[in-house]
């Protein structure tokens, strides 16, 4: 059974990464990016994988065994509020707490003028991005955390000691979980790493969308000063979580950088010239980058095109996946396409014949990885994704 | 104030060049003081880069 597993973990290993590259593996790998969904078929709500990284695990693994996908993420639900709550961060809708039980956790940007990050602060971000976090972000972000001079209290020290500690410990668990994927379920894990964009970190965590379009009107050079001085930490990140065998790639969540979020200008002259760098050295080092490109990206698929051969892969989320395949394809891969609202309210049939136009137009030579178009959460009907899944090892066969 | 003109570069909180200064001379391995101190202050980096970025 063990040697079972094994095998099994080394085709789907192989199926993956063939594809990952861009090259055409025996079948079309099934990869679904599966959040909450994981909770609802192993019967658990939404508060109970947010809040217990124990029950998100066990709910991954469930699936896993249970659906023939070639990879997964370790936990999908990948806040753990249990680890936000002993910080005291203030910006998340926790399950069963601020939300129903069965609803997902939210990320709840503050208003322009609550924004974690002022309009005239971005010099001290510049100076030292690290010592921002720690003496002007982090006690604005945490509820217990007090500002850099302010007299300490107990909520403060705990904030570090039992988020410190509950961050190693979550993290620290992940290892066997991944071991625990491959043996019991002979599944590999899909991502490894973690990278935003300087631009969206700055719209999603510093000045909110509102505030940094401001800015980007009033002190573009400000922007990009600020993008420039975060390069090299989020380089640094990403490359401290990348797989050290370099077979799955880094993620990027990509969220507002791109028009009609921000003008074309903009992502010419700041965001593209930021992210770019960063994913050329991430490939330097032999790790590929999975773009998932949330949303609509298609107005920046040229520039995307200058990137290197195979060295990312490209997530399609709203846009239109068969122009995504005529401009991308001759240089990287291409996954998901399948929109979730149709695993969401469609019948299996109709979930069928979305499959079959995606591998007739997408995946003939190769180079695509079935997947659902955003997250699969929990309104997600399990016979679609077991639609998606049974339909897709059946037909996409090469 | 000196805190503030601390040049930290990627993956590091305290500079070991900086802790150095606030120790006596060390008398062992200094080399080791050096790699465990970088390993740990590592820590307190990682900690507020991915409050930032993952959670």
């Amino acid at each position: 059974m063990a040697k079972d597993t094994e095998r099994l973990y080394g085709e789907r290993l192989k199926r993956y990464v063939t594809a990952l590259r861009n090259g055409k593996p025996d079948k079309v790998p099934i990869r679904p990016f599966v959040a909450e969904f994981t909770a609802k078929y192993a019967g658990y709500n939404c508060q109970q994988v947010a809040h217990d990284y124990n029950l998100a695990f066990e709910a991954a693994c469930k699936c896993a065994a249970d659906f023939d996908w070639d990879a997964v993420v370790a936990n999908m639900v990948y806040v753990w509020t249990g680890l936000t709550e002993a910080i005291g961060t203030n910006y998340y809708a926790v399950p069963g707490i601020h939300v129903p039980a069965g609803t997902g956790f939210q990320y709840r940007e503050p208003s322009q003028e609550k924004a974690f990050m002022r309009p005239d602060e971005y010099d001290a971000l510049i100076e030292d991005p690290t010592g921002f976090l720690f003496n002007v972000w982090l006690p604005r972000v945490s509820n217990d955390v007090v500002p850099a001079g302010e007299p300490v209290t107990f909520r403060n020290n705990l904030s570090f000691l039992k988020g410190g500690m509950a961050m190693m410990q979550y993290f620290t668990a992940f290892g066997p979980q991944v071991q625990r994927l491959r043996t019991e379920c002979g599944t590999p894990g899909a991502i490894a790493g973690i990278l935003k964009a300087p631009l969206d970190i700055i719209a999603d965590k510093m000045r909110g969308y509102l505030g940094l379009v401001d800015d980007l009107m009033e002190q573009p050079e400000k922007v990009l000063a600020a993008c420039e001085a975060l390069m090299p930490h989020l380089l640094h990140v990403a490359l401290s979580g990348a797989d050290p065998q370099k077979n799955a790639p880094i993620a990027i969540w990509m969220h507002r950088g791109c028009v009609p979020f921000v003008m074309q200008k903009h992502f010419d002259t700041i965001f593209w010239p930021t992210l770019k760098p960063i994913i050329e050295e991430i490939w330097a080092r032999g790790h590929q980058t999975l773009f998932y490109a949330e949303g609509k990206w298609g107005a920046h698929l040229d520039a995307f095109a200058e990137l290197p051969d195979q060295s990312i892969i490209y997530h399609c989320d709203q846009d239109d996946i068969f122009q995504v395949h005529k401009k991308l394809h001759h240089k990287f891969a291409i996954s998901g396409g399948v929109p979730n609202y149709l695993l969401g309210v469609g019948t299996p049939d109709e979930v069928r014949a979305c499959c079959k136009k995606i591998i007739d137009g997408v995946a003939k030579d190769g180079g695509y990885i079935m997947d659902a178009s955003a997250i699969v959460q929990n309104d997600a009907k399990i016979e679609n994704v077991k639609a998606m899944t049974d339909f897709t090892r059946e037909y996409g066969v090469y | 104030m000196t805190e503030n003109k601390i040049v930290r570069k990627p993956g590091v909180c305290i500079p070991w060049e900086e802790k150095l200064k606030e120790l006596p001379p060390i008398k062992g391995d200094a080399e080791l003081v050096k790699k465990v101190w970088e390993d740990t202050d590592a820590l307190g980096y990682i900690y507020i880069w991915h409050c930032l970025l993952s959670f």
